[in-house]
């Protein structure tokens, strides 16, 4: 118990250094002094606006994306039972951003184009896991890993493509499109976390109320109705909660990959696999990872943005492939 | 308790199994024999409701189909035939897992002291207490076929069906196997019925056989009343020489 209790302190210490960090570094240091009195409404004014202008909402809005991302990515893991599945991979960001781009190539703008944007990259998103799903099942009836995978990169792919034919149709909108396809968290506002914050925790309470059918999702169908659920049923439930959250997600953020993909490996090796415990873990870990991704972007080639996209892929690729071959290696022997 | 009575599934429009009937009353302990393919596993999926099928399915006078998932988890328990698992639960988070029918809805639902001490005692009766906070992909193939075991009795069932839970277990664990189901299946008011390929360890195990051929059952009774010569016939070859053969080598180790 003390382990875990032990562990769960030095999650939290992390989350909150690195969101420390986010709102502290950049072209003009603060100190956590600075940020806590221009928290509180004190300090310099110069300083204030920087930090409840600008920092804050970028990095919190960075906090809930990789949170949400992360979410996402651990129930679509075991609700498929499958270690290599991700609201990424499955083309769900893809999807979101056809949705997303298409709102913004069509001009719905002021308070209606507030709710159209994630309303889009949901539907997108949604429509691109389903027909990702069906498309998997129709050549694999079990929905092997490789058949997931191969399915969802080729459809992200498609999507991909369809989305720079839109940008190459609408050259106003190419810029803004391009930027958004590789993600960013620069100038976002406060809006996106007014919007995002409460369908991640309805989303993160639905899964955690869902846990223990989560775990046995694990396990695969055939078990998991022996216990006595259906999980069918469940999944279906299960998958399109994951697209409204990573869907909202993706839409104020553009399309960042591999967060999903990573932290929810991470919390399940540090914190095990129960999801009570996996879900607030990946949220945090998932949260933390992203601002510090973000802070890298900003800052490595100030003045300069690097696309935040780039980097988790520069850091996620890698990983993503020592996963996959130490399972297949581990398949084989 | 357990009717069943001309039932037929299959996959994809093809039948496996055809209009097969049997029971199971308290205390019985029913195996199931029969070549590969010739529709065991598929009987069993679609005792417990996994598989659709059509012909009469009743346990205590009730209609199978029409329980939810829930009600049916709490009466009819599988051990499925193992497969590798991919996330790492501890032996004690998927034995309580066993739990699961008998637990309430909702955000709050977690395992009562009277769920933990059922899942303790189970792990106990299978030796496996010391490792309970191992995670499950780091067990031996027998030692998780032990867990899963566990966690079906912790689902406390009233039957519990077995697709070969032999498959990965050395000698010492088989006959312990054997003898868990019996005292478990003993005075209780409960059954068994499972899929077995030992010959020998399904005759110590059964006090039941239902001899399957092509998807439908030719022989159904008695242990004792087995006649060897069909038993030939189904796995076209001659069984009792087979046996016989097995015993000589057996009485000829050790000089």
């Amino acid at each position: 118990m003390r382990k875990a209790g032990g562990k769960c302190l030095a999650l939290g210490l992390f989350a909150a250094g690195s969101l420390l960090l986010g709102v502290g570094l950049g072209s003009v240091s603060i100190s956590p002094a600075g940020i806590f009195s221009a928290l509180l409404g004190g300090g310099d004014e110069g300083i204030r606006a920087l930090v409840l202008g600008l920092r804050l909402p970028r990095v919190v809005l960075a906090f809930l994306t990789g949170a949400a991302l992360s979410v996402g990515g651990t129930v679509m893991q075991s609700a498929l039972e499958n270690p290599l599945a991700s609201p990424f991979g499955l083309g769900v960001s893809a999807g979101a951003g056809l949705g997303a781009s298409a709102v913004m190539v069509l001009g719905v703008t002021g308070a209606v184009g507030a709710f159209a944007l994630p309303a889009a990259g949901f539907a997108g998103g949604l429509a691109a896991v389903l027909l990702a799903l069906a498309l998997a099942r129709a050549f694999d009836s079990r929905l092997s890993s490789v058949t997931v995978v191969l399915t969802g990169m080729v459809l992200s792919l498609f999507f991909s493509a369809i989305l720079d034919l839109m940008s190459a149709m609408n050259p106003d909108y190419a810029q803004r499109i391009g930027l958004w396809q590789m993600g960013s968290f620069a100038a976002r506002g406060w809006q996106g976390v007014w919007v995002l914050l409460p369908v991640l925790l309805l989303c993160l309470g639905v899964f955690l109320g869902r846990a223990r059918e989560l775990d046995l999702l694990t396990f695969g169908d055939e078990q998991a109705q022996a216990i006595g659920m259906d999980p069918r049923r469940s999944r279906r439930f299960l998958i399109a909660l994951v697209a409204v959250l990573t869907g909202t997600a993706v839409a104020f953020a553009g399309i960042i990959g591999f967060v999903d993909l990573v932290a929810p490996h991470v919390a399940r090796r540090l914190f095990g696999a129960a999801h009570r415990r996996t879900l607030p873990a990946a949220a945090l870990l998932g949260g933390s990872f992203m601002v510090l991704c973000d802070l890298a972007a900003r800052t490595l080639a100030s003045p300069r943005e690097i696309p935040v996209g780039a980097v988790t892929a520069l850091l996620g690729a890698p990983f993503f492939l020592l996963i996959f071959f130490k399972k297949r290696g581990a398949a084989r022997c | 308790m357990l009717k069943v009575e001309k039932l037929s599934c299959g996959y994809g429009g093809k039948p496996v199994v055809r209009e097969l009937s049997f029971t199971l009353s308290p205390g019985q302990r029913l195996v199931i024999l029969g070549p590969n393919g010739c529709g065991k596993t598929t009987l069993l999926r679609a005792v417990t409701g996994i598989l659709p099928s059509t012909g009469l399915l009743e346990l205590d006078g009730r209609d199978l189909r029409s329980l939810s998932a829930r009600e049916r988890g709490k009466k009819i328990a599988l051990l499925p035939q193992m497969s590798p698992p991919g996330f790492s639960f501890t032996v004690w988070e998927t034995v309580l897992m066993g739990r699961y029918p008998h637990l309430g809805r909702g955000i709050f639902a977690a395992p009562s002291a009277g769920d933990r001490q059922v899942a303790e005692d189970c792990l106990k009766k299978l030796e496996l207490w010391p490792e309970r906070d191992r995670p499950i992909t780091e067990l031996s193939g027998g030692q998780l076929q032990r867990v899963l075991l566990a966690r079906t009795f912790a689902q406390t069932p009233e039957i519990i069906l077995l697709d070969e839970p032999s498959s990965h277990l050395d000698l010492k664990y088989q006959a312990e196997l054997v003898e868990a189901l019996k005292s478990w299946t003993a005075g209780s008011g409960r059954a068994a019925a499972g899929v077995f390929h030992d010959l020998d360890l399904a005759l110590s195990f059964a006090d039941t056989v239902l001899l399957m051929d092509r998807g439908q059952a030719v022989y159904l009774g008695d242990v004792k009343g087995l006649d060897p010569a069909l038993l030939s016939r189904v796995f076209e070859m001659d069984v009792p020489a087979y046996m016989r053969a097995s015993r000589e080598r057996w009485e000829q180790l050790g000089g």
